[in-house]
């Protein structure tokens, strides 16, 4: 049996009339790359939300290896280890993209304001470790020209790869990307592909929400589906791509244009 | 069409090596050395102040408002929140000078740091309820803060109520420098020294994790949290370092004009630093420093019109905002021009 990286139990949430997430379980195990669909307002980015502590659960469980989620502020989630991109991308546009890499990779250092003020050892040594790591992961999103670009002089598909590479600057033990392919071309979303696959080859587990079948498809060790805010299927892509659950929500709510 | 002197400067610094840096600024810092003498000095006679002298304008307000300039630009230009009770800090450095001194004995030196830890301690105290709500609010309860300290000094016998503190101690002498009222340039260069320690200081964070922390808290702290940055803490030390300098300078200031009494700390003060940060242009040292030595200069140099100064004074405070809305000279956009390879 694999071991579950996160798992959300009975998860519920609710905006005041509406119920974005009834009663879900769900889980990723490590190591896989599992992707999350579902039609537009399914409850999908609320997923996101709730497990990195945008929002509280109305009732419910999220356990994050071995930690009960409940309670924790966001950036200790983030220090948890949990990574995520968004739907709409919110890059800092003012920052380098180095930097915006940098201040994610912030987060596991020990030096604070005043080793920085002063230039302790330790807080040079992590300064350049960190910049070293940050131009790596730069180059692995292919973007390491872009470097010392502002975030939002980055062409639109280059955002998208510096929120991947910022994500990962968290080091995190599970990646959550939202939407990572939106917008972009069909030769785009087959270099996307092998890009997640990459991530998940050096050793993350990777969260998906993606509204293109193919890619999914393609990729995916494990799909889940909501609609209205229930899972109504999870299992491998072959058998999900057969429910006939699936198939009715998909047809019979308008989709997303992806 | 402008003239964009922030990015002439950059590229004009950016392509010189460090000794020619290192050359520059002590030039720049021996010429600011100088500057007590540009009203006796011929060429620059034209500076002269009509009604205080030049060498004591020169300490305040040209360089206590740098200063300050410079500490309330961390909070409202560094991470972007907005503090209107500034003066408060001011406020708590000078009549803890005051008061450890006419009480205690104490000089400037030794109440000095105790003036920055009790203006941090407001900081704090202020700071971890107000910074959990943004924006208006934030400005809202800063302004309260910053009338509740004149308030509470008007109030107190032991900060004198209306009267405030007279007799408040000149400096001691360091190294044979004396401080008193005939020798108001030697405050001038303990006031440069505290704006260079400041800069330091402030360039030091700005290339590593707590600028970076508060340039993303600035720019959407949403997202800044997400990304691992504890946002209240980062928020709070902003606070509290502008808090800190504030402090500094009315430990100095209490210590120079020997009496202090509730008005001079209302919220004018607070209102002129914020308008000396965002005349100069919000984030940005130098523009800040400029936008303070303008704005507490001008008053001063017109001061024979009396009472068309203050239009005046509004007048190129409208003009400059619709010329340059960004300021003297607007945050610094750190995009370099050498891309590799990329079109
Ligand atoms: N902050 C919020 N306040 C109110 N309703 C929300 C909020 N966030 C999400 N919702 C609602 O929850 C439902 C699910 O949204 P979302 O998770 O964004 O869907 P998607 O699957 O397209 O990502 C939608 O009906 C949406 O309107
Ligand atoms: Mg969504």
């Amino acid at each position: 049996m694999s071991e579950k990286v996160l798992e959300l139990k009975n998860a519920t949430i609710k905006f005041g009339g509406v119920t974005a997430l009834n009663e879900v379980n769900f889980h990723v195990n490590k190591g896989e790359i599992c992707a999350l669909i579902g039609p537009n307002g399914a409850g999908k980015t609320t997923v996101f939300n709730v497990v990195t502590g945008v929002y509280p659960l109305t009732s419910g469980q999220i356990i994050f290896n071995g930690d009960d989620l409940a309670g924790k502020k966001k950036h200790q989630i983030t220090k948890l280890g949990l990574g995520r991109t968004f739907q709409n991308v919110r890059l800092f546009g003012e920052m380098t993209a180095l930097e915006n890499v940098l201040t994610a990779s912030d987060v596991h250092k020990k030096a604070g304001l005043v080793g920085n003020l002063f230039g302790t050892p330790r807080a040079r040594r992590e300064e350049k470790e960190s910049r070293v790591r940050a131009y790596e992961l730069l180059e692995f999103m292919g973007i390491a020209h872009r470097a010392d670009q502002l975030g939002k002089n980055l062409p639109y598909g280059d955002q998208r790869r510096l929120e991947i590479a910022r994500a990962l600057g968290t080091e995190p033990k599970l990646i959550m990307l939202d939407e990572p392919a939106a917008g972009f071309n069909p030769a785009e979303k087959i270099e996307l592909a092998q890009t997640i696959k990459k991530i998940r080859d050096a050793g993350y587990t990777v969260l998906l929400i993606e509204h293109d079948m193919s890619l999914i498809m393609g990729i995916s060790d494990r799909v889940a589906v909501l609609d209205f805010g229930q899972k109504i299927a999870d299992d491998v892509p072959s058998v999900v791509q057969k429910d006939p659950k699936v198939i009715e929500a998909y047809l019979g709510a308008p989709t997303d244009a992806s | 069409m402008m003239i964009n002197l922030r990015d002439k400067g950059a590229k004009v610094w950016d392509g010189w090596n460090r000794p020619t840096r290192t050359v520059f600024t002590l030039v720049v810092i021996a010429i600011v050395a100088l500057l007590p003498f540009a009203a006796t000095w011929g060429p620059t006679s034209f500076l002269n102040t009509p009604i205080t002298s030049f060498e004591n304008v020169l300490v305040y307000p040209v360089g206590m408002f740098v200063l300050m300039a410079l500490g309330l630009n961390i909070v409202v230009g560094k991470s972007g929140l907005l503090d209107l009770g500034y003066v408060a800090f001011f406020a708590i450095g000078a009549y803890t000078m005051g008061i450890l001194s006419t009480l205690y004995g104490w000089n400037t030196w030794e109440a000095m740091p105790f003036g920055i830890l009790f203006a941090m301690l407001a900081g704090v105290l202020l700071g971890l309820p107000a910074l959990r709500l943004r924006g208006d609010y934030l400005a809202i309860i800063t302004l309260g803060f910053g009338e509740i300290i004149r308030i509470v000094a008007l109030n107190l016998t032991v900060t004198g109520g209306t009267n405030g503190i007279p007799g408040i101690p000149n400096p001691p002498s360091i190294f044979g420098i004396k401080f008193d009222l005939m020798n108001p340039a030697h405050y001038f260069w303990i006031v440069v020294i505290m704006i260079l320690l400041v800069i330091w200081m402030i360039r030091r964070f700005t290339v590593r994790r707590p600028g970076r922390a508060w340039e993303a808290i600035r720019q959407d702290e949403d997202v800044a949290s997400l990304m691992g940055v504890n946002t209240l803490v980062y928020k709070l030390w902003s606070f509290v370092i502008g808090a800190a300098i504030g402090g500094a300078a009315g430990v100095l200031f209490a210590s120079k004009v020997m009496v202090i009494a509730p008005q001079m700390f209302n919220f004018n003060v607070s209102v002129l630093i914020l308008a000396c940060v965002v005349f100069g242009g919000i984030g940005n040292i130098w523009g800040v420093a400029a936008g303070a030595v303008i704005l507490a200069y001008l008053p001063e140099r017109i001061r024979f019109i009396s009472d068309a100064r203050q239009l005046i004074f509004g007048l190129v405070l409208i003009l400059m905002m619709n010329l340059r809305p960004d300021g003297l000279l607007p945050r610094k956009k750190r995009e370099k021009i050498k891309e590799k390879g990329a079109q």
